[in-house]
């Protein structure tokens, strides 16, 4: 459904200056879970812009179901790393929530039942008259995702959603996460630079090397529903976790 | 004795103190330029409640407000184009300069040729002089407002128009409003400025017109009125920007006097200063 295929970005205008793409080709299929692993500086955000359409790429090719991506596509959401800078803080919860609907030719009374449908899903119903600033870090990013919900997109990217909250919460949401992809039947592409967490979340890693290409690839065969200890005690669990160590290690000299 | 009367208490210590301190000081010097309280607040009531109201007051509110109100819509308007466009910023940069380090007092002349000795006049020499701080502000805000909210409104179609009024708009508002309050004052300042040029009603022309013919009361209840004027608005100023503000005085833990006592607060600890908490939203 999304197919990557020679993509390359360099920034400014020389194309023959050091890419922060180099030659990236990879394909995600529909309703699958994905992981992109890589360490900081692997040109992952810059992958991530580009297939969001929210910045052009020097060269390649990138198709979702078919289409050229040009600009942001009308069947994908986004997830930013930083909730506090995401969502408006002039808006309630709802708001926020039911905002893009507006612009997508959504009916009043269908926004709003996406809206609670979503906050619902995220476990926030009954909070959509908050603001924002009222919630916690954990909370303000499941806004985000149920924002992203209820945009009902074909595919959500997802950029180290959970990297700035901390680790109860973070398990938390992987469940919640991994709940609401089974719920929604949409398709997922997660960035991450956490191992655990890509091999518990995904069907498939890939481990990105600077400057973005695809080093390694591991097909996560774990038994769904994931469960926090008994998928984190299963001998495949560990057995991936010493092959993405390698991958990862392998590539860069870790900073 | 609850922390609120204690407050207010507080407040009203000082200027309680100066005014008998002055109606004591000028009871036995019998100053011409400094008449006794009683007389200043005989002569207040005889011309101000509400024989004048008409007359002078009413016309320097409606240029004021008038020429202020231009301002926010000139300046916010103008403002979001320039911070939206550098191109425009650019070119736009050396006149807007020019024109703000002019004294707007230096354009009366030219205003009354302009407009005559009218209305109009007072009004253009108060936008001229108002404005700027609103536009600069504005570009300020509109320049600051967060690229990761202009990215989520691009990843989810946010078509232009909503952009500017739902996400740039609020996201200057805070700027803009220190913007206003700033304006505010050099709305007041001039229109008094310009009603003491040529003109025949107002404020300004009310204390001139007295200080001229020697009636020292008089002028001193004019000056007083406007005082109490400036300190009025803005009463109402921030009663407005603490309402239209209030999720920004939230996010910094100011939502009620309450959270604004620990200072040290973090965003999440400030999650119970709901704004509601300020009675009005």
């Amino acid at each position: 459904m999304l197919n990557v295929s020679h993509l390359r970005k360099v920034y400014g205008p020389d194309p023959s200056a050091a890419p922060a793409v180099a030659d990236l080709d990879f394909t995600v299929e529909d309703r699958e879970f994905v992981c992109i692993l890589g360490s900081s500086g692997c040109g992952k955000t810059t992958m991530l812009r580009c297939l969001s359409g929210l910045i052009p790429f020097t060269s390649g090719e990138i198709t979702l179901r078919g289409e050229p991506v040009t600009g942001p596509p009308k069947d994908m959401a986004f997830v930013f790393q930083d909730y506090s800078r995401s969502l408006l803080p002039w808006m309630t919860v709802r708001r926020n929530i039911a905002f893009p609907l507006r612009y997508r030719g959504v009916d009043r009374r269908e926004a709003a039942a996406l809206t609670e449908e979503a906050l619902d899903a995220v476990g926030l119903a009954g909070r959509g008259d908050r603001f924002p600033w009222q919630l916690s870090g954990g909370m303000q990013q499941r806004v985000a995702i149920a924002r992203a919900l209820a945009y009902r997109p074909r595919i959500l990217l997802m950029d180290e959603p959970f990297a700035s909250v901390d680790a109860q919460t973070r398990s938390g949401l992987e469940d919640l996460l991994l709940r609401v992809w089974e719920r929604y039947e949409t398709t997922v592409l997660f960035v991450t630079h956490d191992i655990d967490e890509a091999i518990y979340l995904a069907d498939r890693v890939l481990v990105l090397r600077p400057p973005a290409t695809v080093g390694h690839e591991v097909t996560v065969n774990l038994p769904r529903p994931r469960d926090q200890v008994r998928t984190k005690e299963n001998p495949e669990f560990a057995r991936l976790r010493g092959e993405l160590f390698a991958a990862i290690d392998g590539g860069t000299v870790a900073a | 004795m609850n922390r609120r009367v204690l407050g207010l208490l507080l407040e009203l210590a000082l200027p309680a103190a100066l005014l008998v301190g002055y109606g004591l000081w000028t009871a036995q010097a019998q100053s011409f330029y400094f008449p006794p309280l009683g007389e200043i607040l005989q002569y207040f009531r005889d011309l101000w409640l509400f024989d004048r109201v008409g007359s002078d007051l009413l016309p320097s509110l409606l240029r004021m407000s008038a020429g202020y109100l231009a301002s926010v819509v000139l300046g916010v308007a103008l403002g979001l184009a320039l911070g939206m466009s550098r191109m425009l910023r650019t070119a736009a940069e050396p006149v807007v300069e020019f024109l703000r380090a002019l004294p707007a007092p230096a354009l009366i002349p030219f205003s009354l040729l302009l407009f005559g000795s009218g209305d109009s006049s007072k009004i253009f020499v108060i936008v001229l002089g108002a404005v700027w701080p609103i536009l600069l502000n504005t570009i300020d805000g509109v320049r600051g407002v967060d690229g990761q909210q202009l990215d989520m409104a691009r990843a989810y179609h946010i078509p232009l128009g909503a952009r500017v009024l739902r996400i740039i708009l609020p996201g200057a508002a805070p700027r803009i409003f220190a913007g206003m309050r700033t304006s505010l004052a050099i709305a007041i300042i001039l229109m008094v400025v310009s009603e003491m040029v040529a003109s025949s009603n107002g404020l300004g022309y009310f204390v001139l017109e007295q200080q001229r013919s020697f009636a020292i009361p008089e002028m001193w209840t004019g000056i007083i009125l406007l005082g109490v004027l400036g300190y009025v608005l803005n009463w109402l100023f921030q009663r407005l920007e603490r309402r239209v503000l209030a999720w920004h005085f939230g996010l910094k833990g100011l939502a009620s006097p309450a959270a604004a006592k620990n200072t040290g607060t973090t965003k999440r600890s400030a999650r119970s200063a709901a704004p509601s908490s300020d009675g009005e939203v």
